[in-house]
């Protein structure tokens, strides 16, 4: 057929001869021009890759970051399995398996229940999912610790409750705070994906003969990914959890890794290399649940989502239903946030609580003395701030992060941003700032003139780089339900790339990003980790207030703090969703609602 | 249906194009031009790598190595690639790719964009596009509204509103009933050539390519077999491949026994069938010989013919189309005004000008592989 062609085509090189120097010409500005991929690879580098990878070296070789004299040695890793360190490791393991699965199940039902019925109780979840989001576990675990504690607030009402104490300063009490924090990642991963799944699969199970347990068993296969996914964000959180070590772990002496890590790092000698080997001991941990996730789900990928989706309709549920559901949502309710909150609430109202004396007082005077002390207002105004830089930034490169793992092409690029984001997540925050201490104290960082330690700067870039990976994960499963196709019909209907993102992907992810945001605002509000070890001098910020409270036993000061922190939050994703509600076009807010 | 040929309407020239996906290479160093204002319809089965193509085309896809220009512009060369937006095409996507959270109306309006028209002018040619699909009052749903033919309506809409001067179909039929399928063809045909702009048109569906086309190209292993007009393709199919593509109701295997120019006599068994042959062919040479359902009809005639047995029946409102089996094997689509009960013994005339002999290197009795159709012509 090529002699045909011949007969009718020309040489359009001899017709156009400018056209070879025009092309090479072209191809070396290619070459040279400053993509927004490069910058976002850049951004990734100096915030993830680099502070994480000299951190880790450590590891292996202790001289490269002056922590010892052998250029390569394993030596640091022989601790990590044996004694303390090894039970330690063991327990992390243990406790991050159950709470990824128990955390996993009850997401799915809630999901379930909030999104595909009309029990009475879910208008009650959402907020409680973001309730729960802005409590870090060491609130969660401080409400709980007040109300048990010896000479807590139940012993002051008169009440005995010592052998609640004994469960909770122990295994139980510890696996039960990180399921609770592990609920609302999966919550909102799979409520984002079962959003996306119209009625259609479901109608044509039934049909089909299918019972409805039958077509409950193809939806859950259709969110069969986001199950993995979720499985994997609460393991990995769980595993690198500080908060509840700090608290609870430390308390009850049962130990677990991220509490040794915290020794290791504040033992005299500092033991950097051990605790380098020991991160990246809990880095294996996770990746070897990511190659679990990968191969129960070999390569599979669900795109539900496209111009055809129908939303799902609603399951009417009797008065039984309704009662069944409100009460195991109301029971939900009170064990994850109930307690807690009545704990920090009681707490904060307690005059006295903390110190010798045994008269107390019930008043506001705690909410009275933060709002007119400098010293305790101060940190929430500049942890305000830097969660609106934070969420802002985060939420900009995990839409681009997500996209890259999403697209359909299992390309080098994507197994290297889920690599990295999936390790990030499993390192705990306090390691990831001993990484960014250590990186941007080195000689030739100096040398470029980034004088950026101990500064609201660097404090902004490693919040994100805390972020971006949890972040970039939750949006992963809406980025991988967009047909590729719509993108496809926006660029050839006259949009460069960003305006077809912007009009397209966006208005699709709206609700998911604006989420997406909401959380990172919240997380970094109250994070501590970070916050203690890279916050300037003089300006702490919300979680090292309340720490610094707390340590002067002043603890009516700190939890009114505390409370008054995650109000503060709650009115912010009020506003939030009060904005969206009110002016996102009316086909931004349509999906994921029910007909 | 005469072409109305816009003034902008592009010349597309496709140029050693070659295209890879790791070890398949889905584009092999492909030649294409398509003249201004004309309807090109690329057929191939799945893998043939049309969809490559168009989406090239498009600028969705980047060539390895080749060229493409639109008239004098060079959107494609080795490394140099233009992004979509700025080729001035439209294209209609096989799953829609209508936008969600947009209304039919918005999603039209959203192709206008480009051209930077004030409201009034902008409003009018949008609801003149969504009326000359038939959507005039479905302006403010939204996709899920719509049934699946209104949203390929849509999406044909909003690939019109613009003008553009090249207009590219992926498949944009595949997902649509029959009735729909033909309703929608028509006006797929009748808004393309009123706009007079270039048409480039993928399809594995030969009855498509043929009632749309103004020139056919049968594509196969990222390779184009031949590009010509619907009744050349139909009627001087370059090779095997593109003949059992285009439509044939059964093939058998037999032996020259004279051969006269483009003219042969095929021995079957103790049969002896006239075809025609668009290679040479000598006395002896073993070939393939495929019948075109247009040659087929039950017959008195002696000449030419084939005894065989009906197999089934089947209603096609002008008449009936018949399975037939012979010595050689099945014959189907064979027409006739009157229906003939199954079981009957007939004869089956072959016009030797709608049957084809290829060189085979199987020998009679052994059996032959046609491509899978979608339909029969």
């Amino acid at each position: 057929m090529a002699s045909d062609l011949s007969d009718i085509g020309v040489d359009l090189q001899s017709r156009m001869p400018f056209l070879d120097d025009r092309g090479r010409a072209r191809r070396m500005i290619h070459k040279i021009r400053v993509t927004p991929m490069a910058v976002f690879w850049t951004l990734i580098a100096f915030i993830l890759v680099i502070p994480i990878l000299l951190f880790l070296s450590v590891a292996f070789s202790p001289r490269l970051m002056s922590q010892g004299h052998q250029w390569f040695t394993l030596a640091s890793f022989k601790p990590v399995f044996s004694g303390e360190y090894g039970l330690a490791l063991l327990h992390s393991l243990i406790l991050g398996v159950v709470a990824a699965v128990g955390a996993m199940t009850i997401a799915l039902s809630m999901a379930w229940l909030v999104l595909r019925t009309n029990t009475p109780a879910r208008i009650l979840w959402n907020t409680t999912i973001f309730a729960l989001f802005l409590a870090p576990s060491y609130l969660i675990a401080l409400g709980w610790q007040r109300l048990f504690e010896e000479r807590g607030v139940l012993e002051i009402m008169g009440f005995y409750v010592e052998p609640i104490r004994n469960l909770l300063y122990g295994p139980v009490g510890i696996c039960l705070v990180l399921m609770v924090k592990g609920i609302p990642f999966a919550y909102l991963v799979i409520a984002n994906a079962m959003r996306g799944l119209g009625e259609e699969f479901e109608q044509a199970v039934r049909v089909h003969g299918g019972s409805r347990f039958e077509a409950f068993k193809v939806m859950a296969s259709l969110l069969m990914p986001s199950l993995f996914s979720a499985m994997a964000i609460v393991f990995a959180e769980a595993i690198s959890d500080f908060g509840v070590a700090n608290t609870l772990s430390s308390v009850g002496h049962f130990s677990v890794a991220t509490y040794q890590l915290y020794q290791g790092i504040n033992s005299i000698p500092v033991n950097f290399p051990v605790s380098a080997a020991t991160s990246l001991t809990l880095l294996t941990l996770v990746i070897l649940a990511i190659l679990a996730q990968n191969r129960a789900l070999r390569g599979r990928s669900f795109r539900t989502l496209s111009g055809r989706t129908r939303p799902a309709t609603q399951t009417k549920l009797t008065f039984f239903g309704k009662f069944t559901t409100s009460t195991y949502i109301a029971l939900l309710l009170i064990i994850a946030l109930g307690i807690p909150v009545f704990g920090a609430v009681s707490a904060s109202m307690l005059q006295g609580l903390g110190g010798l004396h045994s008269h107390y007082s019930i008043n506001f005077g705690n909410y009275s003395r933060v709002l007119h002390s400098r010293f305790l207002r101060n940190p929430l105004i500049y942890s305000t701030e830097m969660s609106l830089i934070t969420a802002t930034l985060a939420v900009g490169l995990a839409a681009i992060a997500s996209k890259v793992l999403s697209s359909a092409r299992n390309s080098r690029s994507k197994r290297f941003v889920d690599f990295f984001l999936l390790a990030a997540v499993a390192l705990p925050g306090i390691v990831f700032a001993i990484g960014y201490i250590f990186t941007y104290n080195l000689k030739f960082i100096n040398d470029l003139g980034l004088h950026i330690y101990g500064t609201s700067f660097l404090l902004a870039l490693a919040y994100t780089a805390n972020a971006l990976p949890s972040t970039s994960r939750s949006l992963v499963g809406n980025m991988g339900q967009i047909q590729e196709s719509m993108m496809d019909a926006a660029r050839v209907h006259g949009s460069g790339a960003a305006k077809a993102w912007v009009d397209v992907t966006m208005p699709l992810i709206a609700r998911p990003l604006l989420i997406a945001w909401l959380l990172t605002f919240s997380g970094t509000l109250l994070e501590l980790p970070v916050s203690e070890l890279l916050y300037p001098p003089g300006s702490p910020p919300v979680a090292v207030g309340i720490e610094l409270s707390l340590a002067g036993f002043d603890f009516g000061g700190g939890t009114a703090i505390e409370v008054l922190s995650i109000l503060w939050a709650l009115v912010v994703v009020g506003i939030a969703f009060f904005l969206f509600n009110r002016f996102a076009p009316p086909g931004w807010k349509r999906l994921g609602n029910l007909r | 249906m005469k072409n109305k040929k816009s003034d902008n309407a592009y010349r597309v020239e496709i140029r050693g194009a070659s295209k890879s996906y790791g070890m398949l290479k889905a584009l092999n160093n492909f030649d294409l031009t398509i003249e201004p204002g004309t309807f090109t319809v690329l057929l191939g089965p799945s893998g043939s790598g049309k969809s490559t193509l168009i989406r090239s085309i498009a600028g969705i896809e980047r060539l390895d190595s080749g060229q493409i220009t639109f008239g004098d512009r060079v959107v494609a060369d080795n490394g140099f690639h233009m992004a979509p937006e700025k080729r001035d095409l439209a294209m209609v996507f096989q799953d829609y790719a209508l936008w969600p959270h947009m209304t039919a109306f918005e999603n039209v309006a959203y192709a206008l964009k480009r051209r930077n028209l004030d409201a009034k002018e902008a409003n009018s040619r949008i609801n003149e596009a969504l009326e000359r699909v038939g959507l005039s009052a479905k302006g403010p749903n939204y996709p899920f509204q719509l049934s699946g033919g209104e949203q390929q309506r849509v999406a044909l809409a909003r690939a019109i509103v613009g003008r553009p001067s090249l207009l590219l179909f992926d498949e944009p039929l595949s997902n649509l009933d029959a009735d729909l399928r033909e309703r929608l063809r028509v006006e797929i045909a009748t808004l393309t050539r009123e706009i007079g702009a270039t048409a480039c048109y993928i399809t594995h569906d030969q009855s498509e390519a043929f009632a749309l086309a103004d020139q056919i190209g049968v594509l196969r292993a990222g390779e184009l077999q031949q590009i010509a007009a619907p009744e050349e393709i139909y009627r001087q199919p370059a090779n095997r491949f593109v003949a059992a593509f285009t439509g044939i109701s059964g093939s058998f295997l037999g032996t020259v026994i004279e051969s006269h120019h483009h003219e042969v006599k095929v021995q079957l068994g103790n049969q002896k069938l006239e075809c025609r042959t668009p290679t040479k062919l000598k006395a002896g040479d073993s070939v393939e010989v495929l019948i075109r359902p247009s040659a087929t009809s039950l017959s008195h005639h002696h000449s030419n013919s084939l005894p065989a047995v009906v197999l089934d029946v089947a209603y096609r409102g002008r008449g009936y189309e018949h399975v037939v089996e012979c010595e050689f094997g099945v014959i189907s689509s064979v027409f006739a005004h009157e229906s003939t009960p199954r079981g009957s013994r007939v004869e089956i005339y072959i016009d030797p000008h709608n049957c084809l002999a290829f060189p085979s290197e199987k020998r009679a009795g052994e059996s032959v592989e046609i491509p899978e159709l979608s339909h029969s012509k």
